[in-house]
């Protein structure tokens, strides 16, 4: 079988393959992915022991870093679907790495679930045979099972510049990845007892976030692919336009966020008042998503007014450290407010919020997976041309 | 086919916890697990000396709440958590993924992983061990001293539970979440 026929590809030797077109980027990517594979170690021999999580808190960073993968990978498909499902001929340069990039992404935020679901191997088996239809986590793991496939068709389908076929599998494919992802939205969404959490938000924040993170991360990609150098005329136009269209994301983010806390605080009800009130208190929320993933690159667009498109590669990298914290705090929000408001013990002090930090081996999993990613970009980098598109189609 | 259910005298309790020791006895619950299975909720007395509350000083005994509309149950994206023939709220370990999802779902904090088949536990009325026997109490029922719980069938209107609820007043914990659960406590 001639893979070539299949995905047409650079050929090249192994060596020229592993040699790093950047050593420092490769060096961070292998330091990752060894603690990736060091914090597996210390998974496959102590189970979930290795992990801070507990029964008040048993989501933990690794649900948080599957999250923020799986929602790099949805923002990337929407940002590459502008181009090759959609048309705007504008973005059209962007559709190849994008659509790469939500490819790997996925893949890395599946390496993080694999070791955090106790037992992956069941899921796939009685995720077939007795399938829960009402449960969020089996329509959204399902949902993204489907839409990996459907993103790698429509990559195929790119390389091979057969743009009619990439358009039809790249629509079903963000279809997909739009109800997985809010369906993952909606995994919080559903948690009656979880007053935080409970309702439309998550489901509908989940989408919104995926496309700033998309957008953040494709300054990041092109940032990296022309460090030193000026941006080409076609990626300039499609990122000075991206840029706009992240202002007014981020604009509507600070908007339902706002008012998330506000309905959150008023009137003083029990239980979801006081967590409100604790977030707002934590620095986590306001130098990590708020400062860092909202006010820093939505006030560089606005200074630019959006034409400053190599410093918005910085404030980029500055959003996806806020995107990390959005994804690290609606997790641990969630499970903050103690469901045994009692205590069992005569000299035990009353239940107080849910205390958690990760362990070493959480550490290692969930920031490793970053490494991988990384390898996998650079080497996809190499073997696929994620430039060029055909002139007509 | 019974749709089983507990009433708890609650103001009975003197947080002796045989009820706990028993349950780990019965249902071979790992010595020192904490608030697995079942635990009673000590609310503190209220006040100043010497203005103190004794009325507030009230010890809840609880457990899986066996919810009729069991959100852990909706969750479950393996339907290892399901309802068996007599409405009792139970986990299959072999289809337990450990996802957690149920653990964050269940508004009374009543599941836990147990350590030896990592898979999510909890109580299930002695289902497994006197029910299965052919016995009619559960081991918490059977050894408390004070006579709090009264386990049985609510479908039966000659049960001694139905009984208690047609004349004693008693609410259920979180009732506004829709849950329906099967625990009662009598007022």
């Amino acid at each position: 079988m001639d893979l070539q026929k299949i995905i047409p590809y650079k050929k090249m030797s192994l060596k020229e393959l592993l040699v790093p077109e950047n050593k420092l980027m490769a060096l961070i990517a292998v330091v990752l992915t060894t603690l990736f594979l060091i914090g597996v170690a210390i998974y496959l021999v102590h189970g979930h022991h290795a992990y801070a999580v507990t029964r008040e808190h048993p989501w933990g960073l690794l649900i948080a870093m599957y999250i923020f993968f799986v929602v790099s990978s949805t923002g990337l498909c929407i940002v590459g679907s502008f181009g090759d499902v959609f048309g705007f001929k504008d973005y059209m340069v962007v559709s190849k790495r994008a659509i790469f990039g939500s490819i790997i992404t996925i893949l890395s935020g599946f390496a993080v679930i694999a070791f955090e679901i106790g037992h992956p191997v069941t899921m796939m088996i009685y995720n077939v045979l007795s399938p829960g239809l009402t449960s969020a986590i089996w329509w959204m793991g399902t949902l993204y099972g489907l839409y990996l496939t459907f993103m790698i068709i429509e990559f195929i389908f790119l390389m091979r510049n057969d743009m009619a076929r990439a358009k039809t599998f790249g629509l079903i494919g963000l279809l997909v990845g739009l109800a997985a992802h809010s369906n993952l939205g909606g995994v919080f969404g559903f948690l009656n007892a979880r007053v935080v959490s409970n309702g439309v938000f998550y489901p509908t924040y989940f989408i919104l976030t995926a496309f700033i993170t998309g957008i953040y991360l494709i300054f990041i990609m092109y940032g990296y692919k022309y460090r030193g150098k000026p941006f080409p005329d076609d990626v300039a136009k499609a990122l000075t336009n991206f840029m706009k269209i992240q202002g007014l994301l981020l604009a509507i983010l600070m908007f339902f966020e706002t008012w998330k806390m506000l309905t959150g605080v008023y009137g003083g009800m029990p239980e979801r008042a006081d967590t409100i009130l604790h977030i707002l208190h934590t620095k986590s929320f306001w130098l990590g998503e708020v400062l860092c993933g909202m006010v820093i690159p939505f006030l560089l667009i606005l200074k630019s007014k959006g034409t400053a498109i190599k410093q918005m590669v910085w404030a980029s990298v500055i959003g996806m450290v806020g995107i990390f914290y959005m994804r690290y705090d609606l997790v641990h929000d969630t499970q903050l407010f103690p469901m045994q408001t009692l205590k069992i013990r005569e000299y035990q002090l009353p239940p107080s919020f849910v205390d958690y930090f990760p362990s070493a081996a959480e550490l290692m999993i969930g920031f490793g997976a970053i490494g991988i990613c990384m390898i996998l970009y650079f080497i996809g980098t190499k073997l696929f041309d994620l430039d060029h598109m055909p002139e007509h189609h | 086919m019974a749709r089983y259910g507990m009433a708890l005298d609650y103001k009975n309790c003197i947080n002796c916890k045989a009820c706990e020791v028993a349950c780990k006895e019965e249902n071979g619950v790992l010595l020192g697990a904490d608030k697995h299975r079942i635990w009673v909720g000590v609310k503190e007395i209220e006040g100043e000396y010497p203005l103190l509350s004794i009325a507030s000083n009230t010890f809840y005994p609880s457990q899986c709440q066996h919810c009729d509309n069991a959100p852990c149950e909706e969750v479950c994206p393996t339907h290892a958590t399901h309802y068996d023939e007599n409405g009792v709220v139970r986990v299959d370990p072999d289809k337990c993924i450990l996802c957690s999802y149920c653990m964050n779902a269940c508004p009374y904090d009543a599941r836990y992983v147990d350590d030896r088949t990592m898979t999510v536990d909890k109580c299930n009325f002695c289902s497994d061990t006197r029910l299965a026997r052919g016995e009619t109490t559960t081991a918490c029922q059977a050894t408390c001293p004070t006579k709090v719980r009264i386990f049985g069938d609510l479908d039966d209107p000659n049960s001694e539970i139905s009984q208690v609820l047609r004349e004693r007043e008693h609410f259920s914990l979180k009732p506004h979440l829709g849950t329906k659960p099967k625990l009662f406590y009598l007022m």
